[in-house]
């Protein structure tokens, strides 16, 4: 069995792009499940329901959950389960920065993503990540990058301490565009289909969020 | 509260600028409190952060002065500011998150279109500083949690900026990672 876990951000992203029905065709050419842990249901659906703005939003994510696109993964694990694996992968990851002066460690993650990770351990099947945020997917690719760009921004120096986050390494993220990539491919979007559609999905989730460069973008319709 | 001295000092300077009519330099000031608020994640830093570069936005918008209630909230903030920065000098904390939290307070003093606009500054204020936040690199959760503010605020934010197109947020090929997906979806 294979399974795509998501964090909130490339469903806040694909809900935002009016792209949720592409989630749907691209569940019925995936040969697993769609995974929705119960922190990351917590953002997107539990929070924007009690926000007028995004009401509309959380219900028709909700209805994917009820349609049985997404699974919880309580199906698969109980939420006590995951949410000491959670509690484990946010202990490493928000060690793994700390203040050289101070020694004070930086908080880097929430539950949302930690439980993803933490999802992903725990399967010990083929999964893959589904993250539009830059940090967790720098944390495991490439946390020196990661340590490289906080020290810049923050003028301090920090260590970084891989052995904390070593256990990541093995971790296979990729993010909103890449699906609306593949949904192109598989002819999946019902609408004519040439670069300038595929030009305005992956802009369109860059818009909303999705962390991809213009650069990424246009190497990705030159793979087309 | 961490670091006492550097938020007295951005609150001493807020107050000056707002003396010297200065308005736009104290929403630069606010981004003071970030490097600190990003390491130490201190809720008096994000609080007075938010609080600053709140004045200095609605200062900003000069129209406000001539609106009902604007004598009313501008005296109350101004006064809390000072109350503040007075306790802050005693290393008074207590008294002092209580003078803070009554400059945002001052809005629950003024009825009608004023307020909504204020309310609105807030909400934005606290969306820019999260996502100052996640451009230090924070995750955009993590972010989202310390502001109280929701995800979905923050995508579009994140979104309409350039912090995607920075080469620091590639950590792998194209290629490589479009391979991945095309692998999982086989």
């Amino acid at each position: 069995m294979k399974y795509l876990i998501f964090d909130s951000g490339p469903i806040i992203s694909l809900t935002m792009s009016g792209l949720l029905p592409v989630l749907e065709k691209l569940k019925e050419n995936f040969k697993g499940e769609f995974i929705m842990t119960p922190q990351v249901k917590q953002e997107v659906v539990d929070k924007p329901l009690k926000i007028k703005k995004y009401e509309l939003e959380a219900i028709q994510v909700n209805t994917l959950l009820e349609k049985g696109i997404f699974k919880s993964s309580s199906n698969f694990f109980s939420n006590q389960k995951l949410e000491l694996e959670t509690n484990k992968i946010l202990k490493m990851a928000n060690g793994a920065l700390r203040g050289v002066k101070d020694k004070a460690k930086i908080n880097l993650l929430q539950g949302g993503e930690a439980s993803c990770i933490a999802f992903a351990r725990l399967c010990k099947c083929n999964n893959v990540i589904v993250i539009d945020e830059r940090t967790t997917r720098l944390l495991s690719e490439s946390p020196r990058s990661l340590h490289k760009l906080m020290e810049r921004k923050l003028h301090t120096h920090l260590m970084l301490e891989e052995s904390l986050i070593r256990e990541f390494k093995d971790l296979k993220f990729i993010r909103s565009p890449e699906l609306l990539f593949i949904a192109y491919k598989k002819n999946l979007i019902p609408m004519k289909k040439d670069k300038q559609l595929l030009d305005a999905l992956l802009y369109g989730v860059k818009f909303k969020g999705a962390a991809i460069s213009s650069g990424e973008i246009e190497e990705m319709k030159s793979l087309i | 509260m961490k670091e006492v001295e550097n938020i007295l000092g951005i609150l001493r300077e807020t107050e000056k600028l707002i003396n010297q009519g200065n308005f736009h330099e104290i929403t630069i000031l606010s981004d003071k409190t970030i490097h600190s608020a990003t390491i130490s994640q201190d809720p008096d830093n994000i609080i007075v952060a938010v609080l600053v570069y709140s004045i200095g936005k609605i200062l900003e918008r000069r129209n406000y002065k001539n609106m009902d209630g604007w004598d009313k909230f501008s005296s109350s903030a101004s006064k809390n500011l000072n109350l503040t920065i007075k306790s802050l000098e005693k290393n008074d904390i207590e008294n002092a998150r209580t003078y803070l939290g009554r400059i945002r307070n001052s809005i629950n003093t003024i009825d009608g279109a004023l307020n909504i606009y204020i309310q609105d500054i807030f909400r934005k204020a606290s969306i820019n500083k999260a996502f100052k936040l996640y451009e230090h690199g924070l995750s955009s959760e993590q972010t989202a949690n310390l502001l109280g503010i929701s995800l979905w605020d923050l995508a579009s934010y994140i979104g309409q900026s350039n912090i995607g197109d920075s080469n620091s947020t590639i950590s792998m090929p194209v290629k490589k990672r479009i391979k991945i997906a095309e692998e999982i979806f086989e």
